[in-house]
């Protein structure tokens, strides 16, 4: 039985919401930005030329970087809980009702998390290699 | 036609440490790509001999998971961080000399930094073979690119900034070097070579840039030159012609090539390049002296061939 009836507007992360969705990517992209913001401008700022630190702005990746990786793991903890979402469907979902949609977004949601840490992960690495601008 | 297949701009000659750790990474990722092709194809003939098996399927879906997912991001992310430690070495800022190169239009300037001061020359590059040189890389007008296919990586020479790559030397000879970066009209003319040397005589030749030129100051050749302007953009170290447009031609004649690494240094290509030198390189903003002939031209040519 579904909680909420179909006339109620879904709040934002709730089942039936698909805010879910698009907030593990929006994520990514938010902390990709950031980075490359960060450190844009202390290169800019570095007073070493090209050969400027990057040891300070690696850091703020970092530590942004694993606390997005948290947040998203919370995500990944709603989808599975609230939506019911697995990794691996294997029944089809055919029926259209609350509850397949719920799989399905949750199923969809966690795979988005997955991929959203992977891309984290991903961006951080160069940050970490590098030393210099 | 394809310089790229003759053994002196061949990236794959491994004639530098920087150019054979790339050729390390371009052969496992090809034997690595030709292996999992394989199992791929492999997998796909073995399931359609087969046939569908409905009872296996959560072991294929788990198949699918661990060798579609989950494998090749860790084999992406193994030869990121792989990449990123090759490009890191050959950007390094550190070296057994330093070497800044100024990309210009279509040519370019060469400056070692000794104890002793800056030594400036163009168009040609000398290095010791094993030892580490770090390159300081800057663009004057649009961006360049800076490439020894043979010795190691190529970066781009910015306006404005300032870029480094590192060259380690492993076999004597002369590599080809050119621009990478379209630049305009006379592009693909903006070339170099990159010489490697044995130290001593690396030393020794380094020493011979470093003076200035040898000539009395009423040789003919040189009134020549003066008369025509050429100081104004020329600069020949311990004369009066002290011009810092074009390339320093106080060595001139000890370079292998004429015109940025393009024809061999012979009194013929130079006259040929002081009368038509746009029909040898379109473009280029060094005007053409047409109205210089006969023993003028030859006296010219005669003092430019003893810059050595
Ligand atoms: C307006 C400035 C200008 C004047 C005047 C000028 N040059 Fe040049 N010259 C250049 C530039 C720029 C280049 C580099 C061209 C290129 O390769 O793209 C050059 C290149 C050369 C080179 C080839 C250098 C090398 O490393 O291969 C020689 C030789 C040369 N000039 C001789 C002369 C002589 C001789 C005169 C006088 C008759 C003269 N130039 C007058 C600007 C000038
Ligand atoms: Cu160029």
């Amino acid at each position: 039985m579904p909680k909420t009836p179909h006339y109620d507007a879904p709040s934002v992360m709730d089942q039936g919401s698909i805010w879910i969705l698009v907030a593990a990517p929006s994520i990514w992209a938010a902390h990709f930005l950031v980075s490359y913001w960060v450190a844009a401008v202390y290169c800019a700022k570095s007073t070493t030329g090209a050969l400027g630190g990057l040891m300070e702005p690696r850091w703020i990746a970092v530590w942004l970087g694993l606390a997005c990786i948290a947040v998203i793991a919370w995500l990944g903890v709603i989808a599975v809980r609230r939506y019911g979402g697995v990794f691996v469907i294997f029944e089809e979902i055919t029926e259209s009702s609350e509850r397949g949609r719920d799989k399905f977004i949750g199923h969809v949601a966690l795979l988005l998390c997955v991929l959203s840490v992977v891309a984290i992960v991903f961006t951080i690495i160069p940050g970490l290699v590098f030393n210099e601008c | 036609m394809l310089s790229g297949c003759d053994g002196r701009h061949n990236w794959m000659a491994g004639a530098g440490e920087e150019s054979a750790q790339v050729k390390t990474l371009f052969i496992v990722l090809m034997i690595g790509a030709g292996v999992i092709w394989s199992a791929v194809v492999g997998a796909a003939i073995y399931a359609h001999k087969r046939g569908a098996h409905p009872n296996l399927e959560r072991e294929a879906r788990q198949f699918v998971i661990w060798g579609g997912a989950v494998l090749p991001t860790v084999l992406v992310g193994a030869l990121l961080v792989w990449g990123l430690i090759i490009l890191r070495d050959i950007t390094a800022d550190d070296g057994d000399l330093t070497v800044r190169v100024d990309g210009e239009r279509w040519w370019w300037r060469v400056i070692y930094e000794t104890p002793e001061g800056d030594v400036i020359t163009a168009n040609e590059i000398r290095l010791p073979i094993g030892q580490r040189a770090l390159f300081r890389l800057t663009a004057d007008d649009v961006i360049h690119s800076f490439w020894v296919p043979a010795l190691g990586g190529k970066m781009d020479m910015i306006p404005g900034r300032e870029t480094t790559l590192t060259l380690t030397p492993q076999t004597l000879g002369s590599w080809g070097g050119l621009c990478a970066e379209f630049c305009g009209g006379a592009h693909a003319l903006m070339r170099f070579d990159a010489i490697v040397m044995e130290p001593e005589a690396f030393d020794t030749w380094l020493a011979e840039q470093a003076e200035p030129a040898k000539l009395s100051a009423d040789n003919p050749g040189f009134e020549v030159f003066q008369a025509e302007g050429c100081g104004a953009c020329h600069t020949i170290r311990g004369t009066d012609a002290q011009g810092p447009v074009g390339p320093d031609l106080t060595h001139l004649a000890s370079r292998d090539k004429l015109g940025a690494g393009m024809w061999d240094m012979t009194p013929t290509n130079m006259a040929r390049w002081i009368t038509d030198t746009h029909e040898m390189k379109p473009d280029i903003d060094m005007p053409p002296y047409p109205h210089l002939n006969g023993a003028r031209l030859d006296t010219l040519v005669d003092f430019l061939m003893r810059l050595e």
